[in-house]
């Protein structure tokens, strides 16, 4: 019950994220929601993989990521409107920044440090925080993008109305 | 003949600029190079048209040709002006592609159109100002930053990125404005900790700048970059690193003003 609790709130939170970083695009009004919609199922699925399973962060990124992009397709088809629309600012609240400031940290540590044994570690510090940085960043392009290319010429073709035979 | 032939002439400049204006809007709009390839060549195609174009991030070229006569042709570069972010542009020009397609529109009807999507309305800067704090500080919430961490980023986003908002409306260098912007929010963030108010000053430190963070065109270069548009996916990196860098710039002259070695 608990578990079902956080990841609610974990989604809600990501979702009023997605709104926020969306509107600085100014999208369509619809694609706002369908981001925030998104962007709580994604930023969820990957909260859950993470709490129970052993699946590492960037391994549970690209399954939230590539959910998310399939997802997209889909609703680009309702909504007629390009994919890419909502699906890069649902991706947004995944965006690595806690690690990118840990790296950021420790390099700022690293240029003061006087102590060899210390260093090491914090060599360390930045190469894991820094790695884990590309990687999730990666991880979000990369499983977003598969079903853009995977539905190609359908993913240039949302827009469109259909009504061609009408005439 | 010679009455046809400049006909012809203007018609091919006509159309070529209307193919620019597209092409210069969807890519200052914030698309992936290959939406903007299609949607331009879809319409060249409509009005009898093969178009060839190459795109860098600062200037389109494209040379339209006849399709029955290859004697007619057209070649023009157009600048790209840096605008904000616009996905409704992008959304709406692509409709308005197809409608041409599918619905043959003519060429002034397509101008016409085409004007109404650009010089519609962005949405209210004051609304978006007070979504964006909000999101910073549910983004907070997702790195499990507590209450004051939360009202804090609130506070720090608000202000920075009221200070963007002014100084983008002044026109002054982008990057000066991304490291002012990156060091107030994270000044006021830094609240936090210089008092010792909350347990999570760390996090309400590293997510007081994340709504600077240039996620679209990150996203938009790794795509270009993996479509094989790889000069303009390489511009796009670059820019989005040197504002991360600039992002950084301002959150280590607050952390350095804090003095912040041991978190």
């Amino acid at each position: 019950m608990n578990l079902v609790f956080s990841i609610l709130a974990d989604g809600l939170f990501a979702a009023i994220a997605a709104i926020g970083f969306a509107v600085i695009s100014n999208p369509p009004k619809k694609a706002v929601l369908v981001a925030a919609l998104l962007a709580a199922i994604g930023h969820a699925l990957r909260f859950f993989l993470l709490k129970n399973t052993n699946l590492d962060i960037a391994t549970a990124t690209i399954i939230a990521a590539f959910s998310i992009g399939m997802l997209s397709i889909y609703f680009a088809k309702i909504i007629r409107c390009p994919a890419e629309v909502f699906s890069f600012p649902s991706l947004l609240p995944m965006i690595p920044g806690m690690f990118a400031y840990k790296t950021i940290l420790a390099l700022m540590k690293f240029l003061k440090c006087k102590d060899e044994l210390l260093l090491q570690g914090l060599i360390v510090d930045v190469f894991r925080n820094g790695l884990t940085t590309i990687f999730i960043l990666f991880s979000l392009v990369i499983g977003v993008s598969i079903p853009l290319f995977v539905f190609h010429k359908q993913s240039f073709m949302m827009t469109r109305h259909l009504k061609v035979d009408k005439k | 003949m010679g009455v046809e032939n400049r006909k012809n002439k203007v018609e091919i400049q006509e159309i070529s600029d209307l193919l620019q204006d597209f092409a210069t809007s969807l890519m200052g709009a914030g698309t992936h190079t290959s939406r903007v390839d299609h949607i331009v060549s879809r319409i060249a195609d409509t009005f009898g048209y093969d178009l060839n174009m190459t795109i860098f991030q600062k200037t389109v070229m494209m040379t339209i040709t006849d399709q029955h006569d290859t004697t007619v042709r057209n070649t023009s570069v157009k600048r790209i002006k840096p605008l904000a972010l616009n996905f409704k542009i992008v959304s709406e020009l692509s409709k308005l592609s197809w409608d041409i397609y599918d619905q043959k529109l003519s060429l002034t009807e397509s101008r016409e159109r085409y004007i109404e999507i650009v010089s519609a309305p962005r949405m209210s800067r004051w609304w978006v100002l007070v979504l964006v704090a909000c999101a910073n500080a549910s983004f907070c919430r997702l790195f499990s930053g507590d209450g004051i961490a939360m009202a804090l980023v609130f506070a720090g986003t608000l202000v920075g990125f009221f200070i963007r908002q002014e100084m983008m409306n002044r026109h002054l260098n982008h990057l000066l404005v991304f490291i002012v912007s990156s060091f107030v929010a994270s000044m006021i963030a830094g609240i936090d900790y210089f008092y010792g108010l909350g347990s999570t000053p760390d996090i309400a430190l590293a997510t007081s700048v994340l709504y600077l963070i240039p996620g679209v065109p990150l996203i938009n270069s790794a795509i270009d970059l993996i479509e094989g548009h790889v000069v303009v996916g390489i511009t796009r990196l670059v820019n989005a690193g040197i504002l991360i860098i600039c992002i950084a710039l301002g959150l280590l002259s607050t952390l350095m003003i804090l003095g912040i070695d041991n978190l």
